[in-house]
């Protein structure tokens, strides 16, 4: 048995690149084959701005460990600054990136501080962010037009003054929540993802081999906060209107909930989960009370059957978790 | 000091001790049931709204007497408790790192609650507002007091003084401290733990029920109170020390002398940016809190 | 064996109220094993703790191939070549094997080749279970897992915090011939609570005692010290 270690990637690229390439094609055909419903059309719409979120909680959630409440703030960061600028004259396409950059170094910031921080203060700490940011977005009307939101928003447009919208602005959320998807696989299969793996398993142990933990949590953090407001920056022209309670914590959880009910620690159960949760909240968006009484629901369901809680998360192999607590109990035996 | 102004301080004095009072009874209700099993309660806020609300149909739709609704509000939180803990929570005892999954199961509850209170009272209602204890006014000085306020006032100081009592000297309340510590040892020395933990969660909501009771008798509210709440008792139980009695109590009548004080010059947003923003201070350089043990 | 590799001068930390480790000091020289050993709570972890990065010490100095450590986070003295295990096994247990190799030598300064890695491996025995998630591994197998993540790193210093424990008594025999093996290849500094590991491996024992090092001398030396077999190995023991 020699010479047989493999140190190099883990699956061929085929697993990965396949399903890659079945989402692009539905993706992209689904805005034509609904282009006669514009209702159904928007719901997908909308379902592709969370495709495009949920890659980012994804990448901080199911691949570094870190449960960050504030991910909607920083979406409506976005959100705003876009609004704001196309409002003063700005095309939205050079809006776009400054609102993503406005989120991710937002969210760089506001993540900093809190990465010291274990399990349920640093939670705590991404809901309390998040407060602020909601609090934010109320008290300073003249940026935001406070808690009346703001719905005189322009429409993207493209080269020959045509307006983005219709089919032609669900194909754009489409390509973008395949984009977002493809980055997500190209992160976790390079040693990026493998160090924020690592992260999320033991931080400590991680540390110990010379991964700089802090360092590459920032970089997280980052990347996912552009996520978040690339999500924001479509969604604004798209619905129509904003407030802060499009950007509020109940939000935040929601996106969450489609990433742990997916299925934490893969790429496509949060696309999954996404599919499945963010048309039932548009379909009982004018029940929104029925909804959160819903969403609740799926939350302590998701909870109640992690069986190690969420540290574990719901793809944990019961074989592993059972002999490394058999390990435990036998080292405690032996102190 | 002239009349007017004496006013002014004598009121805003008689607001913090009262906020104070029922800030301290909810922040030391979610100590009690973090200290004990672990759980950081987010829903309570909705708990206290929750209390309030049935307390208003109570007294308002059914012509119940305040001082019976009270009690019979308070009452039944222990079998809501029960029946929460039977369903939800008692699985996760044994689970590594609970706490976070508890925090996050508590925020699914705020987000039912929420929709409950939206889809049923928030239609009949956008304010609420419940009759008095007893009627008439005592003056202090020049400033007219309300009985009722004086009332609430008393009877909140007292639970206070009683739960201090309760765990600091009773048998019960020495074995719900000994599970605080340490939980195997006080197994050890023949607590029944999952008993105390019931107890301690029944407690902890039952105070909280007694806390957003006592607030609806004293002020009107509406249902964006739930969420002020929830921050505020996470804000002074972290910022007092999670598991801290006495930090939550300390803490409490600091925050309601603050938010009385920072209400009558400006406004409740800027009390609300810096209370989370002392407990973000908290939180990144001094997470064990104030008074922690 | 002129070549100074580890400096610790004077290394104090107090917990609270309770002082850990009072002045430690120890000099360890490149090739030379170093053994510690003490009883529970002595402040032998706590010594690998500050060596490595995890604790600052309230005072005292840390030097590494001559360079100050002070102020180093834990991944930077990893990289610059001091590792160490845990008492308790510590592995990515939801990985494979492999996958955990791979993350030892996602940011190693000098990781090993390929080829070099799988030679370790197999010295080690462990190749075959390369695909098994680490978590369902024996114990046993668990610490050869641990090992050949430090050793694709190609450390300078390996400091082993209780590398039998929880073994059994064939097994312990086959840590030790291992150990004897890659005391060869790269400085070891272990720490045991019974000199039987460390007798046959070490060239110097340091023995401490409630943080404070009691004596330090060759495995005889240390074996025949009165005051270390009145104070802490007896009769029992050796």
């Amino acid at each position: 048995m020699t010479g047989s270690f493999k140190t190099g990637g883990s699956a061929s690229w085929a697993t990965a690149l396949g399903p890659l390439a079945a989402f692009a094609v539905i993706a992209v055909a689904l805005p034509f084959a609904f282009a006669g419903n514009r209702y159904l059309a928007f719901v997908i719409g909308v379902t592709m701005i969370h495709v495009t979120w949920t890659s980012g909680m994804n990448l901080l959630y199911g691949y570094t460990g870190l449960m960050p409440l504030m991910f909607a703030g920083i979406a409506g960061i976005s959100a705003y600054t876009v609004v704001d600028l196309t409002a003063a004259g700005w095309s939205f396409w050079a809006a776009l990136p400054v609102g993503a950059f406005a989120a991710s170094v937002a969210g760089a910031i506001l993540g900093l501080p809190s990465l010291r921080l274990k399990g349920f203060y640093f939670t705590l700490c991404s809901l309390v962010i998040q407060t602020v940011i909601t609090l934010g977005f109320v008290y300073f009307a003249g940026l935001t037009n406070g808690d009346t939101g703001i719905s005189q928003i322009a429409l993207p447009t493209l080269p020959g003054g045509v307006s983005l919208v219709g089919t032609p602005y669900d194909l754009v959320l489409s390509i973008a929540a395949v984009a977002s998807v493809a980055i997500l696989i190209a992160i976790v299969r390079s040693s990026l993802g493998r160090r924020l793996i690592a992260i999320r398993e033991d931080d400590e142990l991680a540390g110990m081999l010379g991964i700089n933990v802090t360092g590459y949590k920032v970089a997280a953090f980052f990347i996912g906060s552009m996520f978040a407001g690339i999500g924001g920056a479509l969604y604004a022209p798209y619905i129509g209107f904003i407030s802060p309670r499009s950007f509020d914590v109940l939000i935040s959880m929601n996106i969450w909930l489609m990433v742990a009910f997916g299925g934490r620690g893969t790429i496509w159960g949060p696309v999954v989960g996404a599919a499945l949760l963010a048309p039932l909240a548009f379909l009982l968006q004018d029940y929104y009370m029925v909804k959160d009484i819903v969403y609740g629901l799926l939350i302590i369901a998701v909870i109640a059957l992690m069986p190690g809680g969420i540290a574990s998360g719901l793809t944990v192999s019961r074989k592993v978790s059972a002999s490394v607590a058999r390990l435990n109990a036998e080292q405690r035996k032996l102190k | 000091m002239s009349n007017a102004n004496l006013i002014i301080l004598l009121s805003t004095v008689s607001t913090g001790l009262i906020l104070g009072a029922v800030f301290s009874l909810v922040a030391v209700g979610v100590t009690i049931v973090y200290g004990s099993i672990w759980m950081p309660n987010a829903a309570n806020g909705q708990f206290f709204v929750l209390a309030a609300l049935v307390g208003w149909t109570m007294t308002v739709s059914w012509g119940i007497h305040p001082a019976i609704a009270a009690l019979l509000v308070i009452g039944t939180s222990v079998p809501f408790s029960y029946a929460l803990e039977w369903a939800l929570i008692k699985r996760f005892y044994d689970v590594p790192n609970r706490n976070i999954s508890y925090f996050v199961l508590s925020l699914g509850i705020t987000q039912i609650l929420t929709g409950v209170f939206t889809l049923t009272y928030g239609r009949w209602a956008d304010q609420f507002q419940l009759p008095p204890l007893v009627t008439g006014i005592t003056f202090i000085g020049p400033f007219p007091m309300a009985n009722n306020r004086l009332a609430v006032l008393a009877i909140a100081i007292l639970i206070l003084i009683g739960l201090f009592a309760l765990l600091r000297f009773h048998r019960y309340g020495r074995g719900l401290r000994a599970v605080f510590q340490n939980r195997d040892a006080a197994a050890l020395r023949g607590v029944n733990v999952k008993a105390s933990y019931r107890l301690s969660f029944a407690l902890g909501n039952a105070v909280i029920f007694a806390g957003g009771m006592l607030f609806a008798l004293a002020y009107s509210f509406d249902l964006t109170a739930a969420w002020t709440m929830s921050i505020t008792a996470f804000a002074i139980m972290i910022i007092g020390g999670p598991g801290s009695v006495l930090g939550a109590l300390i803490v409490g009548m600091v925050f309601g002398f603050t938010q009385a004080a920072v209400s009558a010059v400006a406004s409740p947003t800027i009390a609300a940016f810096a209370y989370l923003g002392a407990m973000l201070l908290i939180l990144l350089f001094k997470p064990s809190g104030l008074f922690a043990r | 064996m002129t070549d100074v590799l580890l400096k610790a001068d004077a290394i104090f930390r107090r917990f609270g109220g309770v002082v850990a480790l009072k002045g430690v000091d120890l000099v360890q020289y490149r090739g030379e094993t170093v053994g510690m050993i003490g009883p529970n709570g002595s402040g032998k972890t706590t010594f690998v703790n500050v060596i490595s990065g995890h604790l600052r010490p309230n005072s005292g100095t840390v030097a590494f191939e001559g360079r100050s450590f002070a102020g180093r986070k834990p991944f930077q003295i990893a990289q610059a070549g001091l590792t160490r295990t845990y008492q308790a096994v510590r592995v990515f247990g939801e990985l494979t094997v492999r996958e955990n190799v791979a993350t030892a030598l996602v940011d190693a300064t000098d990781p090993a080749t390929p080829d070099q890695v799988a030679e370790l491996a197999d010295w080690l025995r462990i190749g075959h279970r390369q695909e098994s998630p680490a978590g369902s591994l024996t114990l046993m197998e668990q610490r050869q897992v641990e090992l050949l993540m430090r050793l694709v790193q190609r450390p300078r210093l390996m400091m082993l915090d209780e590398p039998v424990g929880g073994l059994s008594s064939a097994e312990v025999r086959t840590m030790i011939a291992l150990l004897a093996e890659l005391k060869t290849r790269c400085t070891i500094f272990v720490i045991e609570h019974t000199m039987k590991v460390i007798r046959e491996l070490a060239d110097k024992v340091v023995v401490l005692m409630a943080g404070e090092k009691l004596a330090e001398g060759s495995p005889a030396e240390i074996l025949a010290d009165q005051r270390v077999i009145d104070r802490y190995l007896g009769s029992a023991d050796a």
